[in-house]
């Protein structure tokens, strides 16, 4: 199947959601990864946030609104915590870049090339995340590779549950 | 130009984007005298607004939730699930009063320590005043062990002000907002908490690891630091009282960042992945609290009552053991406890010569305080006494000033067996 020809790619459209979906799934995003870890004792091996974000960059097909999307989240993470704000900023605002950009060249409607993506994306951003932290700012901060994996898996795991479901909520002509 | 901007529009909104965060993050971070960069602990105006809002948009959703979950356990707890809760109340009750006891035993000490420390110029600072408060959200990071209490500035938190449960500190006040306020707990990678250990006395500041794992940085190896020790705070850091229980040595690791020392691993005394409800300490004096003291004078009273309660049984045992005649051995044995031996023991050679000698017939001992019934007292009885114990009259009466009682007139039977009064 061609997936990444051009012909392939005009052929598919650009997937609509209602309004409220648009408002309401990033902010259940942001509650649910400050609430859920309260009541996983802990556990916050996951991130909804760039779920959501590289869910709505994938099927809008928008750099643009990947980016925007992925920078509000990201910032909005930031604030939750007392690190600076601007470092997953920046990490999910090119997960949701790269997202959008991809997404006009695949067949998003694919659950695996999708699910491989996010697991993709969050491995990258947790390296910018920590690339901006140790490098770039110069903090201290230590981290394992292991903990970002099973993040990464995390999050592919809440991705392979939450696209169907968004997928349902698409306006279809 | 217009066209440029359209080929790379997506380009350029991405870099103007990554631009303005990586503006804001410089404005953040500022470089510490020792040449290590820092995130300012103090945050800027917009930084500030930033976090405000993403508190209120957080919060709400959170308290309702937080809110439904109590309910239904109230629900459970509070009507149906009430069984054994009387037994339980009788159990916590004798708890009560048992350590109301041992509060009243460790006051001596306490005041003692109080008044070394007022001489010395140093002032204890005893926990004063807490607030209860639920915490009802974290971070969502791992990276960040903070999470976010249902108290804010309306209940006047302030920062810095310590965390704990009672079972142990969990963390400080970092950020105070109108309804809610954040707490960095002492198991992330930037808190910092002074900490000694109990028994060796060694000082040391206590933070997280990436693992989420208090440790006490930068200790010099020694070899007595042992797993089990436990640790309390050191109170140097005017965030946590002194003396309040941090956790238990796990064991010691070696430095990374630094030769020649090692890192304390510390099972914390709180469940910091289970915090429920929390206690923030809004006040600290020099003097316990009201509600301690009431506490304390209720324990010495009780003490006091025990006390009068033994004294009375005392009382009345040395009454019924000078009423009662005693055995008196007139002529002890020489044998001293200076010649080498015990005296209630007696030599080989001698209990070969006793059959020889007179033999030993018990006598009553001398009471300490003679009254009218001791055989030889002086006193006379009442008319009423003389109706009950007539045998008591004939007794000859014996100088007060003597202390070797005479003969008993009439020991009885009962008194020849030879039990020695104590």
């Amino acid at each position: 199947m061609n997936i990444l020809g051009t012909d392939y790619r005009r052929d598919l459209g650009i997937r609509h959601y209602p309004l409220l979906i648009y408002a309401l799934t990033p902010l259940a995003a942001l509650v649910l990864q400050a609430l859920l870890p309260h009541l996983l004792r802990g556990y916050a091996w996951f991130d909804l946030p760039l779920v959501v974000t590289v869910y709505f960059a994938l099927v809008r097909r928008d750099p643009i609104q990947g980016t925007l999307m992925g920078a509000g989240l990201g910032i909005f993470e930031d604030a939750l915590t007392h690190h600076a704000i601007g470092a997953n900023g920046i990490a999910k605002t090119v997960a949701g870049f790269l997202a959008g950009s991809v997404g006009g060249r695949i067949d998003v409607e694919n659950h695996t090339i999708r699910l491989t993506i996010t697991f993709l994306l969050s491995l990258l951003s947790g390296a910018i995340y920590v690339f901006i932290y140790r490098i770039l700012l110069g903090l201290d901060l230590q981290w394992s590779w292991l903990a970002e994996l099973a993040k990464a898996v995390g999050t592919t795991l809440i991705a392979m549950v939450l696209y169907p479901l968004l997928d349902r909520t698409e306006i279809r002509d | 130009m217009e066209s440029l901007f359209t080929r790379y529009r997506n380009l350029l909104v991405l870099l103007a984007i990554l631009l303005a965060q990586i503006i804001g993050l410089a404005v953040q971070v500022h470089r510490t005298d020792s040449g290590r960069n820092s995130v300012d602990p103090q945050d800027v105006a917009g930084v500030r607004l930033i976090r405000l809002w993403a508190d209120e948009a957080v919060t709400p959703p959170e308290r309702f939730f937080h809110a439904s979950e109590q309910g239904a356990v109230d629900l459970w707890q509070n009507y149906l699930d009430l069984r054994g809760v009387r037994d339980q109340n009788r159990d916590l009750q004798k708890t009560i009063d048992r350590l109301r006891l041992e509060q009243a035993s460790l006051l001596e000490d306490a005041r003692q320590g109080q008044r070394l420390q007022s001489l010395m110029d140093f002032q204890q600072k005893y926990v004063y005043k807490t607030l209860a408060a639920q915490a009802i959200g974290s971070s969502g990071s791992d990276s960040s062990r903070v999470f976010y209490i249902d108290k804010g500035a309306d209940y006047k938190l302030e920062r810095d002000m310590a965390v704990i449960t009672p079972d142990g500190i969990v963390g400080k006040v970092r950020e105070v907002f109108p309804h809610s306020a954040q707490v960095l707990a002492i198991n992330d990678q930037t808190s910092g908490a002074g900490v000694i250990l109990e028994t060796t006395r060694i000082r040391g500041i206590l933070r997280g690891n990436a693992a989420g794992r208090p440790q006490i940085v930068g200790i010099l190896p020694d070899q007595r630091i042992q797993p089990g020790e436990r640790v309390i705070t050191a109170g140097g850091d005017q965030i946590f009282p002194r003396g309040l229980p941090v956790g238990v040595v796990l064991g010691v690791a070696p430095d990374p960042d630094r030769d020649s020392f090692i890192d304390v691993i510390v099972k914390p005394a709180a469940h910091l992945d289970r915090l429920d409800e929390v206690l923030v300490i809004t006040s600290t004096e020099p003097r316990f609290p009201a509600d301690q003291q009431q506490d304390m004078a209720t324990s010495e009273a009780l003490k006091g009552a025990e006390a009068d309660a033994i004294k009375e049984q005392q009382k009345a045992s040395e009454i019924m053991a000078e009423r009662l005649p005693g055995l008196t051995e007139p002529h002890p044995p020489s044998t001293t406890p200076a010649s080498g031996q015990a005296p209630g023991k007696a030599q080989p050679g001698r209990d070969q010569a006793a059959p020889a000698a007179e033999p030993q017939v018990p006598k009553l001992l001398h009471p300490q305080h003679p009254d009218r019934f001791t055989p030889g007292a002086t006193s006379l009885p009442s008319q009423n006494e003389k109706a009950q114990t007539p045998a008591s009259i004939k007794t000859k009466p014996a100088p007060k000033s003597v202390a070797k009682p005479g003969p008993p007139a009439s020991p009885s039977p009962a008194h020849s067996g030879g039990n020695p009064q104590p």
